[in-house]
């Protein structure tokens, strides 16, 4: 591991660039937040980016625009996943150009697949049973590396196992290796000091990876008191002892959207999606001017989003709930 | 069903196009009170019209963890904040996916554009091509709704590269390699497809399990639709002809679903005169 084990009950509230350098180590297993254009942990992953910290394998359900972001900047080893694409903005270029390249290793599971991984690593078990995959060459390795690269591949333990139910033998299943990232990184609406987190509005996968993790990084819109979770226990999406860092970041999604605060922003997220397509050097130039060259990622909004627009984002977002 | 069929001598026969014609024909198929996993894109304009005409209690699920949600157009994500409006829960995936989809409660699995073959196979997955590959998105919950859902609907483009005899990769199970393949899979047997195309309804023949015409669209003739899919489908023995347009159809379509265009292209509207 690449930290000590999590003091419990201690106020967790640190920067973004701290916890990413306490708990994020090279050739992580990093578990991603959010889902395409909703609730993106981009200030961490801007963060992940400006340190530098490569190697990584990002795991997650779907992978969007920070994931493609950390690809971009050649940070990224591995990838498994069951989709990279951002829907009415376009795949995941720099995701896509990697994986028909090679120079992208990539594990294809269906997204329910991926869930009830994630849901063996938060209870502790090695694996978990789905009837998703039947009949399907998702059973298989072969899904990202050219077909000319695979007698290069190394040999693997097999991906998943097709088994029978023992308690009724004509049923089968597809047995699921357990998941539990090194460090997931997720932003969400309120948390307390001591990490105690209220995810509000659609929660992905989001539940189980952060429960599976050995670390969890969460940035917030809000911080908020530890009474006031007391006040309201049934609200806590996940308690204490599954987090490690506290960030509080304002618009720390941004261009994404968090339900019940900002809509996401369509200009921002096409301005990159262009530069992802184009590949090097625009997105080397993107990345640059974007995460490199802002000290903190509030220096980043106050350079790509003026006060107004953010505002409009909110008003967006308001008249929606 | 909602009556498709307008006055023969009406004065005014609304012009439409082919992809507003095949989200109206999807829409059709579903039917009052089913429940319907369903994604971004043409689906979702297919479902909330459904809503919105003949079909008032469909209960949409959607993969982000949205449990039926009275969706405000025009939604461009499963996580777009447009999809949760009003929902009756904001759940999680393994909620959606594990406790309604794998557990048997959803009627229609909703899936957009993709390389489908003779058995109804689908890959979203990849393409080989002479100089490696071509990486499409991935399985999401597609694969899942194939998997567990008990009729499939897919709306595509009718297009030859589409349709191949056999799919490159299966992402999403048809019927496999044919009759008894989902059973020798472990798949649930109680399964259907139907694929609404802008040439033509294709389902599943009950016999062979291969996808057949079953309708055509305005206009166009079965060699038409041979032409332009790489298997040789059969037919149903009567193939209808997909009803056109009512008014109000193309209304809720065009004023309350899509009026920015961002689904329906605006390219293609000009297009069929009847």
């Amino acid at each position: 591991m690449v930290s000590p084990p999590r003091s419990r009950t201690a106020e967790k509230v640190m920067s973004a660039a701290e916890a990413v350098a306490r708990f994020v180590g090279q050739g992580a297993v990093l578990g991603m937040g959010g889902q395409n254009i909703g609730r993106c942990p981009m200030a961490l992953t801007h963060e992940i980016i400006r340190q530098r910290i490569a190697n990584l394998t990002v795991v997650g359900c779907n992978l969007s625009i920070s994931m493609d972001q950390l690809v971009g900047a050649g940070l990224v080893r591995r990838c498994e996943c069951g989709t990279g694409n951002l829907e009415r903005f376009g795949t995941t270029f720099c995701w896509r150009r990697g994986i028909e390249a090679g120079t992208l290793e990539i594990e294809d599971y269906s997204h329910l697949a991926m869930v009830s991984r994630f849901l063996a690593g938060e209870m502790g078990i090695p694996f978990m049973p789905t009837r998703s995959l039947l009949g399907s060459d998702l059973l298989e390795q072969r899904t990202g590396a050219a077909p000319s690269a695979e007698t290069a591949e190394e040999p693997r333990s097999p991906k998943v196992f097709v088994t029978e139910n023992p308690w009724n033998p004509s049923e089968r299943v597809v047995l699921v290796r357990a998941l539990q990232p090194d460090v997931s990184i997720v932003h969400v609406q309120r948390a307390d000091p001591i990490g105690n987190v209220i995810i509000e509005g659609f929660a992905t996968h989001e539940p189980e990876m952060l429960r599976a993790s050995h670390h969890v990084i969460v940035s917030c819109e809000e911080l908020i008191p530890t009474d006031e979770i007391r006040a309201h226990p049934a609200r806590t999406t996940v308690p204490f002892m599954h987090i490690d860092a506290v960030v509080v970041q304002p618009y720390g999604a941004y261009p994404t959207s968090v339900y019940g605060h900002y809509d996401y922003d369509a200009d921002r997220i096409t301005a990159y999606q262009d530069a992802a397509r184009a590949g090097s050097p625009a997105i080397d130039e993107y990345l640059q001017r974007h995460v490199h060259d802002p000290s903190t990622f509030d220096d980043y909004l106050r350079r790509a989003a003026d006060p107004q627009r953010l505002q409009t984002l909110r008003a967006a977002m308001r008249e929606m709930m | 069903m909602p009556s498709g069929a307008r006055p023969r001598r009406a004065p005014a026969a609304p012009a439409y196009s082919r992809q507003e014609l095949m989200v109206i024909e999807a829409a059709r198929h579903l039917r009052d009170g089913d429940i319907v996993f369903v994604g971004t894109g043409l689906p979702m304009l297919a479902t909330t019209l459904a809503q919105r005409t003949h079909a008032p209690n469909v209960a949409m699920v959607i993969e982000s963890g949205v449990i039926a949600p009275r969706v405000r157009p025009t939604p461009i994500s499963v996580s777009d904040p447009k999809v949760m409006y009003r929902a009756v829960k904001l759940g999680t995936l393994r909620e959606v996916l594990g406790c309604l989809l794998q557990r048997g409660l959803i009627d229609v699995g909703f899936l957009g554009g993709a390389q489908i073959d003779r058995f109804a196979n689908i890959n979203s997955t990849l393409i080989p091509r002479p100089d490696g590959i071509r990486r499409l998105p991935g399985s999401g919950g597609a694969n899942d709704m194939a998997s567990h859902c008990r009729r499939l609907l897919v709306i595509t483009h009718h297009e030859k590269r589409r349709f191949p005899e056999r799919c490159d990769y299966i992402t999403s199970p048809g019927f496999l390699d044919g009759p008894g393949g989902r059973e020798r899979a472990g798949l649930r047997a109680d399964f259907s497809v139907t694929v609404v195309t802008d040439l033509a309804v294709m389902d599943n023949d009950p016999q062979t399990y291969e996808l057949r015409i079953e309708g055509l669209m305005p206009g166009v003739t079965p060699d038409d639709v041979l032409a332009q899919t790489g298997f040789r489908p059969g037919q149903a023995p009567t193939v209808r002809d997909v009803a056109p347009p009512s008014q109000e159809d193309l209304r809720v379509l065009r004023e309350e679903l899509d009026p920015a265009r961002i689904y329906l292209k605006a390219e293609e509207t000009a297009s069929v005169r009847r």
